[in-house]
Formats: C-alpha cells, sequence, structure tokens
C-alpha cells in the first residue's frame, strides 16, 4: 500500500511539473488582471483588450507604466489595457518567443523595427495613429521608421550625443576647447603633457557601442553609413580616413588603454574620477556622474568635426510598433486612444522625464526645454541629430561588422582592407 | 459443492493477483523514473531537437522558420573567417583550464588529505571560488587586474614594487591568459574535493606496507596514490571538459570575446551570433558543432568506463 502511495505521488509530482512546464508561454501582466479571467457576471463582455511589452528604461519605468494603466482603465472603462514591462537583456528573446507561438503583443515599445516589418508582422504607423497624434511627432524621427515609403513605428523618446569635457583639468593644461580634429589631437598632446596620468581622450570601441565610435567619426568627417539613396557606404575614402584618425589617437597614446574591452560606463566612471579629461557620451551623463557622487567641474560642447564639416550629434531613438494581429475595428479604435492618450503633451513630458530621457515630439521638446533649463541645449540637438539607419534589415550585419573593423585595426589591421571586406560582405 | 469449488476459486484468484502483481513489478521501475525521464525530455531533449532544427532550416531574425536551407547555416559558420580562430581559442581554454586545474588540485587534494591544524578551515576556504557565482568571480579578477583602479596595481605600487600603473592586459593573448586564469581558479575546487575524495577513500595499509617495504614519497604517489584515485580523477576531468567547454560568464563578464574574436569561445561567438547579429539559425549550427565535439568527447568516455565494467566483470 505504501509503495502504491509512492508510486502515486510520484506520478502526481510528474503532472504537475509537466503543467508547470506547459503555463511557460502563457502571459505574464505586472498589472490589472486580463477581463477574461474575472468570472463577475457584471464585467461588460465587449471590453476590448490591448497587451503592451514595453521596455525597461530604468527604475522607474514599471511605477510609471502601473499608474498609467491604472489612470487609463479607469478613464476607458471599454478598454482592458495591460503591460508587461520587461528588461533590455529579455525582451529580445519574450517578443521572439511570443511571435513564434503566435502571441505577438498588440503593440511593443523596442528600439528596432525593421526585422519584424521583413517578416510582415507590423501595421503601418498611419493605420494605428490617430492623425492629431501622429502630426506631434519630429518628421526627422519618423523618417527613421520608413520602408519602401511606408512609416512602421514611432518614437516615444530619444537620446543624444555630445562632447564632455573635464573644465579643470582643460584649463590646468591652457587648452581651449576643441572644435576640430586638429584643434582635439593638440589638446590631447597639451593635456598629456601637463599629466600622463590623465587619459586626454576617451573611446568605447566595444562589443557594447563600438558603432556609436563609427558614427561619431564618419559623421564628423563629411561621411555615412549610406548614401541618399540609401546604399550602403561604409568604405568611402572619408569613412576610411575617419576610422584611420580615431584609431591614430590610440596609438599615440591619447585615449583609455583598452577601447576594445573598455565600455563607455567604464568611460563615463574614469570621467567621473577625474581621470579622464574629454569624452563622447550621452544626455544621461549628468545623471551618471552625479549618482556616483563625483564632484568634478565639467561642461558639454558640440563633437569636434574634420574637414569644415557641420558638427553631428548622434541620435538614439526607440519606438512603439503595432503587431496585425487581425485586429477588428473596434481595436484599432482603442489602439489609437492608447497612443492619444500617451502622447498627451503634459503625459508625455512626464514619460521623457521620468528617465532622463528627450522627447520626439516637438509640444514634448517645448515643454521639456522649458520645465528644466538644462535640457534645453538637448532639445536643439535632438532635433537636429542624425540616427543610425535601422530601418535597414541588414543593420545587426553592419554594426557588428563596424565594431570588427575597429577592433582589427587597433589590433593593426589596414581600414581600408577591412572596410572594403566589410563593404563586399554586406553589400554584395 | 461449494466446499469443493471454493479450494478451485482460491488459486484462480491468487493466480490473477498474482500475474497483476507480475506486471505491476515489471513496470514499476518505469513509473519510478518516469519523473527523470519526463523532466529530461522537456529540458534536455526538446531543446536539443529545436537546436537542431533550427540549425537547419533558414531562420528570420524574428525567429521564424522558413525551411530547410540545405546546411547552409553550417556552411557559412566553417566560411566565417572567425570560427577557426573561435575553435582554436576553445580548444586553447578547455585544454588549458581543465589541465592546470587538475594539477593544481590534484595537488591541492594531496596537501589538504593530511593532518594538520586548521584543516577543516583550508578545506572550507577552498570552497569559496566554487561558491561564488562565476560572474561575480570574473567581475573580482576583472577589478584585480585593471589598469586604472585595479587591487593588483595599488598593492604593488603600495609595498613599492612598482612605481607607474601597470597594464596588466597590454593584447588579447594577455587578456585570455588571465581569463584562462580565473577559468582555473574557480575550477580547481571542484578536482580538489573529487580527488580528495578518492583520497580518504585509500586503506592507510598500503602506505604502511609501502613503507615497511621502503618505498619513497614519488614512488607511493605514482604506484599507490595515483591509481587508486584515477577513477575519481576520470571523472572530474570528463565532467569538467563539458562544463569548461560551455563556460560563458567568465569569458563574456570579462571581454565579451572582444578584440576581433580574439578571446571568444564557441559558446561566447554563437551567443553574438544569435542575440547580437540576430542569425539564430548560425548560432545554432555553432551549437550543433559544440555538441558533437562534446559528444565524441563523452562517447570516449562512456567507451572507456563501459569496458572498464566489463574488466571487473
Amino acid at each position: 500500500m505504501k509503495r502504491f502511495l509512492a508510486l502515486l505521488l510520484a506520478l502526481v509530482m510528474t503532472m504537475a511539473l509537466v503543467a508547470c512546464g506547459g503555463k511557460n508561454d502563457t502571459p505574464s501582466t505586472d498589472n490589472t488582471p486580463p477581463a477574461q479571467n474575472d468570472p463577475a457576471p457584471e464585467t461588460p463582455a465587449e471590453k476590448v483588450d490591448i497587451n503592451v511589452i514595453a521596455a525597461q528604461y530604468g527604475q522607474n519605468t514599471g511605477d510609471w507604466w502601473a499608474n498609467f494603466v491604472k489612470e487609463f482603465n479607469s478613464t476607458y472603462e471599454n478598454i482592458n489595457l495591460t503591460v508587461e514591462v520587461v528588461s533590455w537583456n529579455d525582451i529580445y528573446t519574450v517578443v521572439n518567443t511570443r511571435i513564434s507561438n503566435n502571441q505577438a503583443p498588440d503593440i511593443l515599445n523596442i528600439d528596432v523595427f525593421a526585422d519584424y516589418q521583413a517578416d510582415d508582422l507590423l501595421l503601418p504607423a498611419e493605420e494605428f495613429v490617430s492623425a492629431e497624434t501622429y502630426a506631434k511627432m519630429y518628421p526627422a524621427f519618423l523618417d527613421q521608421s520608413v520602408v519602401d515609403g511606408t512609416v512602421w513605428a514611432i518614437p516615444d523618446l530619444a537620446s543624444a550625443r555630445a562632447m564632455y569635457y573635464n573644465v579643470d583639468i582643460l584649463e590646468a593644461a591652457g587648452v581651449e576647447v576643441p572644435t576640430t580634429w586638429d584643434e582635439l589631437r593638440d589638446a590631447c598632446a597639451k593635456i598629456k603633457a601637463y599629466d600622463s596620468s590623465i587619459y586626454p581622450w576617451g573611446i568605447d570601441m566595444t562589443t557594447d557601442e563600438g558603432q556609436a565610435a563609427f558614427a561619431y567619426y564618419i559623421w564628423n568627417n563629411g561621411g555615412d553609413f549610406t548614401d541618399a539613396n540609401g546604399n550602403w557606404t561604409l568604405n568611402t575614402p572619408e569613412n576610411v580616413e575617419a576610422i584611420e584618425y580615431a584609431i591614430s589617437l590610440v596609438k599615440d597614446g591619447y585615449t583609455n588603454s583598452d577601447p576594445a574591452t573598455e565600455t563607455r560606463y567604464d568611460l563615463q566612471d574614469l570621467f567621473g574620477a577625474g581621470k579622464l579629461a574629454m569624452m563622447i557620451g550621452p544626455n544621461s551623463i549628468p545623471t551618471y556622474i552625479a549618482e556616483g557622487g563625483s564632484t568634478i567641474n565639467y561642461a558639454f560642447a558640440a563633437i569636434p568635426t574634420n574637414g569644415g564639416n557641420p558638427s553631428v550629434s548622434a541620435g538614439v531613438m526607440d519606438r512603439f510598433m503595432c503587431f496585425d494581429n487581425g485586429h477588428s475595428d473596434e481595436k484599432i479604435e482603442a489602439i489609437k486612444t492608447f497612443f492619444d492618450y500617451f502622447y498627451d503633451d503634459a503625459r508625455y513630458s512626464d514619460w521623457v522625464l521620468m528617465e532622463g530621457f528627450l522627447p520626439a515630439t516637438s509640444a514634448g521638446g517645448e515643454i521639456v526645454a522649458s520645465s528644466d533649463p538644462n535640457m534645453a541645449p538637448w532639445v536643439d540637438i535632438v532635433g537636429s541629430c542624425k540616427f543610425y539607419p535601422t530601418a535597414k534589415a541588414e543593420w545587426a550585419d553592419v554594426k557588428q561588422g563596424v565594431i570588427n573593423v575597429e577592433q582589427q585595426a587597433l589590433l593593426g589591421g589596414n581600414v581600408q582592407e577591412l572596410l572594403d571586406n566589410l563593404q563586399a560582405e554586406i553589400a554584395g | 459443492m461449494s466446499k469443493l469449488t471454493a479450494p478451485k476459486a482460491a488459486p484462480a484468484g491468487s493466480t490473477t493477483a498474482r500475474s497483476g502483481k507480475k506486471v505491476f513489478r515489471k513496470i514499476e521501475p518505469y513509473i519510478w523514473i518516469a519523473p527523470s525521464v519526463i523532466l529530461m525530455a522537456i529540458f534536455i531533449v526538446v531543446p536539443i531537437c529545436k537546436v537542431f532544427q533550427m540549425s537547419m532550416n533558414q531562420v528570420t531574425k524574428t525567429n521564424q522558420l522558413k525551411g530547410f536551407n540545405n546546411f547552409e547555416n553550417f556552411i557559412k559558420v566553417v566560411k566565417a573567417p572567425a570560427f577557426t580562430l573561435v575553435l582554436k581559442n576553445t580548444l586553447v581554454w578547455t585544454i588549458a583550464v581543465v589541465v592546470l586545474s587538475t594539477v593544481l588540485g590534484f595537488m591541492l587534494a594531496l596537501v589538504l588529505n593530511n593532518k594538520f591544524r586548521g584543516r577543516k578551515i583550508a578545506r572550507a576556504i577552498v570552497v569559496f571560488p566554487w561558491a561564488t557565482t562565476l560572474v561575480i568571480q570574473a567581475s573580482a579578477w576583472g577589478f584585480i587586474i585593471n589598469k586604472d583602479y585595479g587591487t593588483l596595481n595599488t598593492l604593488l605600487m603600495k609595498i613599492g614594487l612598482i612605481s607607474q600603473p601597470v597594464n596588466w592586459t597590454p593584447t588579447p593573448e594577455a587578456y585570455f591568459a588571465w581569463e584562462i586564469a580565473c577559468g582555473i581558479f574557480v575550477t580547481i575546487p571542484f578536482v580538489t574535493f573529487c580527488v580528495l575524495s578518492g583520497l580518504q577513500s585509500i586503506d592507510t595499509s598500503y602506505y604502511e606496507a609501502a613503507t615497511v617495504d621502503g618505498a619513497n614519497y614519488w614512488q607511493k604517489l605514482f604506484k599507490i596514490t595515483l591509481p587508486l584515485v584515477k577513477s575519481s580523477l576520470t571523472v572530474s576531468t570528463v565532467l569538467n571538459i563539458i562544463y569548461v567547454f560551455n563556460s560563458f560568464p567568465i569569458i563574456w563578464t570579462m571581454t565579451k570575446g572582444d578584440p576581433a574574436n580574439r578571446t571568444d569561445t564557441l559558446v561566447t561567438y554563437l551567443y553574438k551570433l544569435a542575440f547580437y547579429n540576430g542569425k539564430q539559425g548560425e548560432a545554432s549550427a555553432v551549437s550543433v558543432i559544440g555538441f558533437l565535439i562534446l559528444l565524441v568527447c563523452a562517447s570516449v568516455y562512456m567507451i572507456y568506463t563501459l569496458r572498464k565494467g566489463d574488466d571487473d566483470l
């Protein structure tokens, strides 16, 4: 009998384990439970469900969305909104798993969209956003989400880059803030002569963000990833010259010792500790430095350029996109309502300021600029900065490719040959 | 009549019960192992099959399978210039970590097998690297060797051995050597405790007899100790080959395989392919290649142990 009971227990445990395994695919939400789980008869049967997967930008993101959902659901009783906030480490896997299981979210907040568009999974932006909300976006931002003449995603926020410098170090070394590459090299030499323990210039060519370094130098030398027709132009003379210049700064000992393994965060730590004089970084650096307890005297300026080209800031933009899940007209209207509510000027500027980002709408920009004087110059910068060509399906390969070129060049490779090879590999 | 029929019915009932018991006894072992089999099927067999399926299919960046593609993923992987380098790194990494940690772990086990004051504390300290997560270990090693704020430079400068910070990782090879050192450090405890368990099972009378016969330390080590801990060493070596070959956190935390794949192993390389380049099909192909390499190693071990089992019979 005992043996039988033990066997029965083992079987029950097995079945329980199997059942637990099967539940893995069920989407979990961190907010209000879905209406279909509520057996209460008074719940309106015709409620429209909208599920959103949103990226976690920082520690405030979850709370912000939780409040948003609460307010939205109480304002629109016929809509049941659920938002799942997922960390950046997991979001791509989570979304791809959902897509594989035919459980794509209705709305996704993430950085890239081209892969989903290439698999015909998305709706055109103008089909899920009202004309009024659509008109609020910076046109330059919408252009970054165009494939075959159609906008497939809308921007939710952005960040921009500028050159940060340690005012005290530059003054002590008798250096003016550099605006050109020649001035930058000269400034590096003077800082090195002033104190050899200080790194004059920071470069991050790691797997994390090496593509950003590539962009800073080529854009400020008149080069680009693509031409006006969208064809890849990775091995142009301007690009080769730009990367050779960046590598020469490393070889001359003007930069951090190991740009292939020292990430932007390592550079920010060095900058905050007063061991790095100048670096290019995002608008979030002041927050990072303040949280680290640093008291250095610093300021920011335009990124130095070469050949009389105007200074170009690199922008990074995240997006909302809507999956084509065969939505009814009623659901499309509910989704439009969601975006109208989200992009309400006051609510949207609150969203942007929540984690210290920059707005993607002109009205949001005005509110952010007036509410925080420190952000005002950044709002100007973000309106005119350049973006990575993330709308192109080959972007992931190009991104890793240019990082590899930089790292090979650091090891002594020929930049021209490396970029020629990459161009041939990408463009065919 | 009833008296006549009753004895006939009883054997029939007991026969049924006996055959029922027989059947039950036959299937009982399968019921007992069912939980393990189901768990293995869900968490091991299914993912392996999925990886094989993906490696032979065209996979989009959103993880959609678009059909069999004539082993194109394998062809692309093998043709990639980085693959040979990564394969070589993987072999260097695995052999260096396994061999050196086995030698050092064996030596440490010999020391810890001796009776001395504080032996228990020493044994507990040896467990620490094993008990700490690999990401923390790798971060700590990265922090120690960092040129700008590393503790190694600080220590050496304080005791006056160096006057300026030294760059301990001037080349990719140097970085890889540090990663191997970290790998050895975290692997030694496992070897030590495997060997220690073997050492403790050796009867001291062997050593007493050898001493009476005039054997020296090395003779006892090679003629008694090594043959008797051979099975423990075999187990730890084979398991270490599998663990170290598949190890991801140390290299990923310290260098992410940079610069230019110089410190990549198959596992970090396939991770980049899958989650940075969005090439899930090629990443699966690399995974299958790694799986096959380990399968060969495990097969050699299985054949070796099975043959040994036969010999014992």
